[in-house]
């Protein structure tokens, strides 16, 4: 290994501080109106995503759904359903070739029934499998199919599902009780002691809110194709992480080789973390595999929209707080309990944000995490979407108790794992990165757009000419993304015009990603954005970090401009030394007599820095490639064998291929610097309890803009579902027969356009992230810490606390006494 | 829902204008105009979201108004001429363009439906204020939450319409 080589794993590795690269000049980085390069194929219908996908001969699979929330087969009757015309399998949970268990995806591996014969939520998928010619005629076979259940016991509250006796909801798999995992369950988190930070308050409260299950709603529903190509497989998926897809797939069968799958991962219409990380996410494409097989014939299996709904945001529960602080303000101590829904998830803990966030010197946090009856929860949008609702129900319920302004609340307390802001600034100074108090920068902004100092008022006071109540609510927390993760990179100077392609994985949700890489590449190697272009790889090879831990940028950026950094190199060479063309001839130097440092490229053009009329562009470097090309082709004059005066040496590909190890993920690795705010603004109306939300103001602290658009649209799309989840989003049901009773999206509201009056969005940069150029993730924040922000708007409105969200007209009413 | 056993399908034949395009088509009775589209034409551009009417995902244009194609039986179609987010982009209407530089799409799945709304509107209504466009649009559903970059795309185009640029 070179010394070089060496000299860059090193710089690699060496990331827990502040970018040492930033570039003197950005002409495509934070500029806006950068054309999206899937723009043109969404808007027209010509993007294909994996609903779309149609083979030959395909089949159409359906799967059998349980009709109670805790069952067991007794006996399937499938002969009417195999002799319906146009049904050309019938997998069965009995089936020889099934195994007990296998990996089907998950955040870890698994091992889990492939086609279980006990259902343990209503409308799990089990027993039965129907692939037909038609999606048609496998919804009519699976109608013939006669089973016979066995009902058993279920419960779907989680502090009834803890109490002694309570039944089993998966005595399968939990045979000891319903705490999710005797080991992992339960889950302390403490920081100093916090009954003497009790002792220390000048007042103390105690509270308790709860949150109802919501979900993620994916545009496209869960589906995928599988079809074996002779002996290998060649499988779409729409899923977040294809490269676990095809780990999963590796394992099945008695093994495959990785380099026999073929993954096509397309366009996904999204799924906002929901499904990609379930233990059972692979369960369709295995049996899809099975039936391929069996039948010869490619399968694509699908889940219709209520299907989509079953599942959705873990560590939904109950909270328990009690919290004091000082009269100025200054909080001395946070204790919480919490009962939450977390169905294989490892459990997350939920005081984090206080340590993470504040100076508060003295915290604990307990969760006990347990299982109900009811569908797989994952990360939505982000695991940290509890986190958020307990620092803001926190400081919320302080600041109305001390009859001070939250907002001047937040930043008394503003810090990190305990020490106050001075201290978190002389971090900043020690790792290199400019001194900024992000988050009064994030209010100071937040609050002007929202008119806070004029507007702001004690709770319940504000009548409005129209007679609603009015209500101002802020929220705060750090910027995340979840940096720990990998990303492999390449990019080629492509022959003939010398554009410039970008190789890399696609696992694309639609945060724009793609044109950010480019944007990212062309300022690197001094390319203009037109000639610079992200080929996405059909199959999963290069393994990149997927929008699931908010990590393109942050991780995959990095890859992106090591790569470019390392082309560059290349180019200039290659303009300065004579370059083979074909096995007959080569071209002279571009640039005869000057060395690659005495050159610069600017606007695809390369140039001499001492005289810049002295110039080429990048196309007429690459103009020279001949019939056979140049990788193969000697450097100067025609070979002949066996005259060994002649030197030939080979002209290197303009090709580079980088990767990135990016360290640092939550609490005790790294200290979080960016901040984000967010302001709402409502009317409530006493006599119905609906809250009409007005404005919202999105403040993020991204440390660095690289596509504004894509940050501007992360903060209308996650103010939009945050308002969503925190109003009127729930996925309700019958407590009586388990079953879900809104599984479609005319009873279940998401927002429409009409839904929030106006939405501004501010976008901060403080170069304070990890990331390059100093910034940090957006993906998953705004949807995530917003959902919380009405709880403190309808207070600031009515005067009364609603503490169980969504904050729905009934529970306003309820509040007010009126229900 | 369980398909009725006891009643058969029936088949027929119908014509109809797609994009302006004729097509015969042998559809069974049930069929929605959705399924025609995109599984039967390989226009994938209506898209199946919530399979109800309450997205507008699948929106086509038919006689100069949005119609949810998932709620419209295609045999129903017969005589008819049907405009798709296809049709409009192979016009080259400013729509197209105006979306991509709002950035009006993420996953971009329930996109064309919002395309062929606004479509629909402006040829109706060529110059249609904030609060028209809203009105429109509102039965569209995005999950991502692109909504207040529609309405900058939507004014832009009812502008470059006027000025009478194309793209």
């Amino acid at each position: 290994m070179s010394s070089d080589e060496m000299s860059k794993i090193q710089e690699l590795f060496d990331n827990l501080k502040s970018d040492k690269y930033p570039l003197e000049e950005y002409r495509s980085v934070g500029k806006r109106g950068v054309r999206r390069i899937d723009g043109y194929e969404k808007a027209t219908g010509y993007a294909k995503y994996t609903m779309d996908v149609q083979l030959p001969g395909m089949l159409y699979a359906r799967f059998l759904t349980s009709p109670y929330p805790h069952a067991e087969i007794k006996s399937l009757d499938t002969s009417k359903a195999e002799a319906l015309p146009g049904v050309r399998a019938v997998l069965r949970y009995d089936d020889p070739e099934l195994p007990p268990g296998a990996d089907l995806g998950g955040h870890e591996t698994s091992d889990v029934p492939v086609l279980p014969k006990v259902a343990h939520f209503q409308g799990e998928e089990v027993g039965a499998i129907v692939a037909a010619d038609s999606e048609e005629i496998a919804e009519h076979a699976l109608a013939l199919i006669e089973a016979e259940w066995e009902e058993r016991p279920f419960v779907l509250d989680p502090e009834e599902a803890m109490q002694p006796g309570a039944p089993l909801v998966n005595p399968e798999a939990f045979p000891d009780g319903n705490i999710t995992n005797q080991d992992q369950g339960i889950d302390v988190e403490e920081h100093g002691d916090v009954e003497k930070g009790f002792a220390e308050a000048d007042k103390i409260v105690e509270f308790k809110f709860s949150q109802g299950l919501n979900t993620w709603i994916g545009p496209e529903c869960p589906c995928g194709v599988f079809r074996w190509n002779g002996e290998y497989p060649e499988v779409w998926v729409k899923q977040q992480r294809p490269h676990i897809c095809k780990r999963a797939i590796a394992s099945w069968f008695g093994g495959i080789p990785m380099n026999k799958i073929q993954i096509h991962c397309l366009y996904q219409g999204a799924s906002f973390g929901g499904w990609s990380q379930m233990p059972w996410n692979m369960g369709g494409h295995y049996c899809a595999a099975v039936i391929a097989k069996r039948t010869g014939r490619p399968v694509k299996w699908m889940f219709n929209r209520r299907e989509d709904f079953y599942g959705g945001e873990m560590d939904i529960g109950i909270y328990y707080f009690k919290a004091g602080a000082k009269l100025d303000g200054t909080i001395t101590a946070v204790k919480g309990r919490a009962v939450v829904v977390n169905q294989g998830m490892p459990v997350f803990g939920f005081v984090k944000h206080f340590a993470e966030n504040t100076r508060i010197p003295n915290i604990y946090g307990k969760t006990e995490a347990v299982l109900v009856n009811k569908g797989p929860t994952t990360a939505t949008r982000c695991e940290q979407n509890s986190n958020c609702y307990c620092l803001n129900e926190v400081f919320s319920h302080l600041a109305d108790a001390l009859g001070l302004d939250p907002v001047e609340v937040a930043l008394k307390n503003d810090g990190a794992e305990g020490h106050d802001i001075t201290w978190l600034n002389e971090q900043k100074t020690k790792l290199g990165f400019p001194v900024k108090d992000s988050l009064k920068e994030c209010v100071e902004k937040g609050k002007a757009a929202i008119g806070w100092d004029e507007k702001w008022h004690l709770p319940g006071t504000k009548r409005l000419p129209n007679g609603k109540l009015h209500g101002l609510g802020f929220t705060w927390t750090h910027e995340w993304d979840d940096s720990g993760g990998t990303s492999e990179i390449a990019i080629r100077i492509e022959r003939n015009d010398g554009t410039a392609t970008i190789l890399g994985c696609r696992s694309d949700v639609g945060v724009n990603a793609e044109t950010a890489y480019c944007q990212v590449a062309a300022d690197e190697l001094g390319m203009r954005i037109e000639d610079v272009h992200y080929k996405a790889q059909v199959d999963a090879t290069f393994f990149a970090m997927t929008p699931d831990t908010s990590t393109n940028m942050s991780v995959n950026g990095f890859a992106v401009r090591n790569a470019a950094r390392l082309l560059k190199r290349q180019v200039l060479e290659a303009a300065t030394i004579r370059r083979g063309v074909t096995q007959l001839g080569s071209a002279p130097p571009a640039f005869p007599g000057k060395k690659p440092e005495d050159l610069d490229i600017k606007d695809s053009v390369i140039y001499e820095k001492a005289n810049p009329s002295n110039r080429k562009t990048l196309a007429e470097l690459a103009k020279f490639a001949g019939a056979q090309g140049p990788i193969c082709s000697p450097k100067g004059e025609p070979f002949r064998t066996g005259q060994p005066y002649l030197q030939y040496t080979y002209t290197q590909p303009l090709f580079a291929h980088s990767w990135q190890v990016q360290m640092g993920t939550y609490a005790d690795v790294r200290l979080r610097f960016c901040r984000q705010a967010h302001f709402m603004e409502v009317e409530v109306d006493e006599e119905t309890g609906e809250v009409e939300v007005k404005k919202v103001v999105t403040v993020n602290d991204v440390g660095r803009v690289i596509n504004w658009e894509g940050c501007e649209g992360q903060q209308y799309g996650g103010a939009y579902m945050g308002i969503g989840r925190g109003r009127s989003e729930e996925v309700v049901h019958d407590p009586l027969t388990g079953v879900m009773l809104n599984g479609n999206l005319l009873n279940y509201k998401i927002p429409t356009m009409l839904d929030i009056g106006s939405i501004d969005t501010i976008l901060v940069e403080t170069g304070m992230g990890y990331g390059p150029y100093g910034l940090v993730g957006i993906g998953e924040d705004v949807a995530t810490v917003t959902p919380t922000l009405i709880g403190p708007a309808v207070h600031n409105a009515i005067g009364k606390w609603v503490d169980d969200f969504p904050i729905t007209p009934d529970r306003v009413l309820k509040a007010l006494g009126k229900a | 829902m369980k398909p009725d056993k006891k009643v058969p399908v029936s088949e027929d034949e119908i014509n109809f204008s797609v994009n302006g395009d004729l097509y015969k088509v042998r559809v069974q009775s049930n069929w929605t105009l959705q399924y025609v589209l995109h599984d039967e034409l390989g226009l994938t551009g209506s898209k199946e979201l919530c399979n109800e009417g309450a997205c507008g995902a699948c929106a086509v244009i038919i006689d100069g108004r949005p119609v949810l194609s998932c709620m419209t039986l295609a045999i129903e179609c017969d005589g008819q001429t049907i405009e798709t987010v296809e049709g409009i982009a192979r016009a080259k209407h400013p729509l197209v363009e105006a979306y991509v530089k709002h950035s009006c799409m993420q996953c971009g799945y329930c996109t064309p439906g919002f395309i062929v709304t606004a479509k629909a509107l402006l040829d109706k209504n060529p110059s249609p204020a904030e609060e028209e466009i809203k009105e429109a649009l509102v039965g569209n559903l995005c999950r991502c939450g692109t909504y207040p970059q529609h309405i900058k795309a939507v004014l832009e185009a009812a502008n470059n319409l006027h000025r009478g640029q194309p793209i």
